[in-house]
């Protein structure tokens, strides 16, 4: 493995950081202007970069690069130029050995923050008078086009058309209209993502405010405190767990509950199912609970492997399994809603009569209702954006993929994923003009080996581990986004730039409480399956759909994650200590290990 | 009108008696009476300094003492009580005697006539002149002692930070003057109040414990065994006990307490000792947020400032 030199003064350049053998020519997957490139070199080696492992952990393939550079053509609008945020210009991203690292532009000059604050204020004031308002408006905008993504149609191309569509119907050629469908399908998405960021900043920016008032007035205050204080019980993320349980029930009810047994696959639980009347009134009822709600990705929405469970049933169908299991054993499947709503208020009330004036009460409470209130957008909007409109737009990818391996581009549509936004657009008028002219495509000779090769790359790069950051350290880190959402502070990276292996494992305390078990290491999602009873689930990202995998565990452990992980919030629900950010837990752990997972203090302990 | 009386049994005190029986008892009487877990014990007034012949009167409230414990000659803590000690201005904490493990009736008087000595040592005026305190009086507390397993203080904020949302828990085997008298380095918890969570633990190195020598009626320092000293000497669920009676104190005072505290060999019952005002943080002006409601802190925030002045 190769190991990335770190300077004295803090991480590696980003030009010094050598390619993993057997994975020379990464480069070529990416377009230039996301390569750290010689002729910008001093600008750029004078900056910071992180690495954004929170919301990309693996390897980007060429195509899901797609998903960085939609939500980086927005983000950056709505922060430098929408709602001019005082200290933040926007954030720029590279990819380093496939690895992406972003870096905010931050404002310094107090005379600009002055400037910009003039016109921050009125705009963001309008939104958060008028937020139930905009969110129907951004709702109805995001159902618009979740709706004709899914409507979208990908021509075949025929040996010949048919005559009433080509000569009385007049259509458009199918090469064209394939060309036009792949556009649309990349607007669509791109458009979903300059939604994404429209109110969402505003209700990480009301977080942010909270969580900076809580932890200067209580400095002992946890961030899973300040969560806890926010979060609500009635948002959309939770509606597909919501639906697993429903059909948990739905088992008992027709007696099929037999049929789940743990550790069997889906198809043989259908397939035993398809035999009884019972069975196949469970499946219809399977059928008419998955639209839209299995439309959840098993990661976070940012890679095109990562399938929703519209696609792949293992991970509804084992959590089913657990479900039916615990409503055996007697336990409730019931969010215990009031009692966490109970005690939500309970500890509001506590910290705001430990502040010192009614005046100081009053704000603080306010921020918090505001808080409250942003909140079902700030969690919900993931189910409508990251699963649920991505997860229809790689499948749209996969169709065109389809139509492209069988003109013998591919060896299957996948392999559409290694060719990036711009090369797809390359293939496309490749093969529409070579359907047209009546000869083979160049792409078919020409794309394969690229294919196999990158296929390769990607391999070698999942086996490197990137270093936290790169560049230059700065003394100070005000944009408020990246606090949050990254939790990077000038602390937290003089840690990571002094962070060594044998220190043993240490990350957030996202959970309290402390256990120990059998670690299970989980390093691609789609492996979430293989989660046997009460094993310690350590894994690279910790992702909002993994919800129905927590009734199993002793505890959870990830590499990546905020304490505004969905997660994170789960396994406090389940009461499951959790550990999450501790950046090289996968890499340190091994499946088999017997771990203790100490959720109070966020250190994990390897015991054998 | 009535005599004020040589001694007063703990239930029988309130917080608004400081005169008769000193800060100290005034607020072991209030914390009995508001249903805490205090040994039981008794004041030997303020008026009994100026008598000749306290002898009766202590030997019949020790004798009382030891009929409502059980146990005749049982063990007391016998220490000062000045009537501007404890009071949220000033501690006095440790400028005035402490006797331990005093057991029969003579020994007791022997103790409270040293307190009464105690009161004119030069630390004790000293104290009293730099506090500017005028009022003089001098009370004893005579206090049933707990055969404590582990022992320590706890402050209901954070004697560092001053942050009222944490509780900070010093423990460490045997009596609790180890831990006042800074003899060893204690474990030391930080919890918070209102959520319980325990934020921080640090496990001090506690290599010596002062036991109860029950035979010799006194007590003896003796070495920690090396496998308790890396252990922590109190369970988490100890901690939450703990927790929760100082949440109840400070509420029943409605101020931050720093309080000491003992758990029992025999009966892991927990005890409290003394209770009395946070002195240093207390007194202190608070630092404001920003004034001027959510947008204000937001912009504050967005702007790169600090919404409240805090470190």
């Amino acid at each position: 493995m190769t190991e990335v030199q770190q300077s004295a003064a803090g991480f590696a350049s980003p030009f010094d950081v050598p390619t993993p053998p057997g994975a020379e020519g990464w480069e070529e997957m990416y377009p230039y202007y996301l390569l750290f490139d010689d002729a910008r070199r001093d600008e750029d080696d004078a900056r910071f970069w992180f690495y954004n492992g929170m919301h990309f952990p693996e390897p980007m393939p060429a195509f899901d690069m797609i998903t960085a550079e939609s939500c980086y053509l927005s983000i950056g609008r709505y922060q430098g130029r929408v709602f001019s945020i005082p200290t933040v210009l926007g954030i720029e991203h590279r990819v380093v050995n496939g690895y992406v690292y972003i870096t905010a532009n931050e404002v310094t000059d107090p005379q600009l923050i002055e400037q910009r604050l003039a016109t921050f204020l009125p705009r963001i004031g309008f939104y958060y008078e008028n937020w139930d308002s905009l969110v129907d408006r951004w709702q109805s905008e995001v159902d618009a086009r979740i709706r004709e993504l899914g409507e979208l149609q990908v021509p075949a191309l025929p040996e010949l058309e048919d005559e009433n569509e080509a000569i009385h119907e007049q259509r458009l050629g199918p090469n064209y209209r394939l060309i036009a469908a792949y556009d649309r399908t990349l607007q669509l998405y791109n458009e979903l993502n300059q939604l994404h960021f429209e109110l969402l900043l505003l209700a990480y920016g009301a977080y942010l405010t909270c969580f900076q008032f809580c932890g200067q007035a209580f400095p002992a205050m946890g961030m899973q405190t300040m969560t806890q204080m926010i979060g609500g019980d009635d948002h959309t993320m939770f509606r597909p767990d919501d639906e697993l349980k429903a059909l948990a029930r739905s088992a008992l009810d027709h007696g099929v509950d037999g049929a789940f047994v743990d550790g069997r696959g889906h198809e043989e639980i259908v397939a035993e199912l398809e035999q009884s009347d019972a069975g196949r009134a469970w499946l219809e009822d399977l059928e008419s609970r998955k639209h839209p709600w299995f439309f959840m990705s098993t990661g976070d929405g940012f890679y095109h492997h990562h399938r929703a469970w519209v696609d792949d049933l293992r991970l509804p169908f084992t959590a089913i399994t657990g479900y039916i299991a615990q409503i055996h054993a007697g336990r409730s499947l019931d969010r215990p809603k009031e009692r966490l709503l109970a005690e939500r208020d309970r500890i509001a009330a506590e910290y705001s009569q430990l502040l010192g004036s009614d005046e100081e009460r009053a704000s603080f409470e306010e921020m918090l209702g505001l808080c409250r209130h942003v909140f079902p957008h700030a969690e919900g909007h993931k189910f409508f954006i990251e699963h649920w409109g991505t997860s229809l737009f790689f499948n749209k990818m996969r169709e065109i993929g389809a139509v492209m391996a069988e003109h013998g581009f591919f060896e299957s549509a996948d392999d559409v994923f290694y060719l990036n936004i711009h090369e797809v657009h390359e293939a496309l008028s490749d093969l529409g003009l070579a359907w047209s002219g009546g000869t083979a495509a160049r792409g078919t000779v020409y794309w394969p080996p690229r294919v196999a090769r990158r296929k390769e790359i990607l391999a070698r790069l999942s086996e490197w581990t990137p270093p936290p950051a790169l560049g230059f350290v700065p003394e100070v880190i005000t944009d408020p986004t990246v606090q949050l959402l990254w939790g990077v502070t000038a602390d937290r990276l003089r840690a990571w730039a002094s962070q060594s292996d044998d220190e043993g494992i240490t990350g957030y305390a996202a959970s309290p409480g402390v256990a120990e078990g059998l670690a299970r290491v989980v390093r691609d999602v789609n492996d979430i399956g293989t989660v046997q009873q009460d094993e310690v689930l350590v894994c690279s990202v910790t992702a909002p759909s993994w919800g129905p995998v927590f009734p199993k565990i002793a505890a959870a452990v990830s590499d990546i994650g905020g304490m505004m992980s969905h997660a994170a919030i789960v396994a406090r629900e389940y009461g499951l200590p959790a550990v999450v950010g501790t950046g090289h837990a996968t890499k340190l752990i091994k499946t088999g290990d017997r771990v203790r997972v100490d959720g109070d203090n966020g250190t994990v302990t390897i015991l054998t | 009108m009535a005599e004020t009386p040589t001694t007063v049994l703990f239930d029988e005190l309130r917080a608004d008696q400081v005169e008769l029986v000193g800060g100290k008892c005034a607020n072991l009487g209030e914390l009995t009476g508001a249903g805490f877990p205090v040994p039981p014990g008794f004041a030997v007034t303020t008026a009994a300094y100026e008598r000749d012949d306290i002898g009766d009167a202590v030997s019949e409230a020790y004798a009382e003492l030891g009929r409502r414990v059980g146990q005749s000659d049982p063990p007391v803590a016998v220490r000062s009580s000045a009537i501007a000690e404890d009071m949220p201005d000033a501690s006095f904490a440790g400028v005035q005697d402490t006797y331990l493990w005093i057991c029969g009736a003579d020994a007791v008087l022997d103790g409270v006539r040293r307190c009464w000595a105690s009161f004119h040592n030069p630390e004790a005026v000293a104290y009293r002149e730099a506090h500017a305190i005028t009022r003089a009086g001098m009370s004893v507390a005579v206090q049933y002692m707990v055969d404590a397993r582990v022992a320590g203080v706890m402050f209901t904020l954070n004697p560092v930070s001053g942050d009222r949302s944490s509780i900070a828990i010093d423990a460490s085997y045997g009596l609790g003057v180890s831990v006042v008298g800074g003899e060893v380095t204690p474990d030391s918890f930080l919890v918070s109040k209102v959520t319980r969570e325990i934020v921080r633990r640090q496990i001090g190195a506690k290599a010596t414990e002062v036991v109860a020598d029950v035979e010799a009626a006194t007590t003896v320092e003796r070495d920690v065994p090396e496998e308790l000293r890396t252990e922590p000497c109190v369970s988490d669920e100890e901690i939450g006990r703990l927790v929760e009676l100082g949440r109840g104190i400070e509420a029943h005072y409605g101020r931050p307490q720093d309080v000491e505290w003992a758990i029992d060999r025999e009966s892991g019952a927990l005890f409290i000792l003394q209770s009395r005002p946070e002195t240093v943080w207390s007194n202190k002006p608070r630092p404001q947020a920003v004034a001027g409601g959510a947008m204000a802190l937001i912009t504050a925030t967005m702007s790169g400032r600090k919404v409240t002045p805090g470190e």
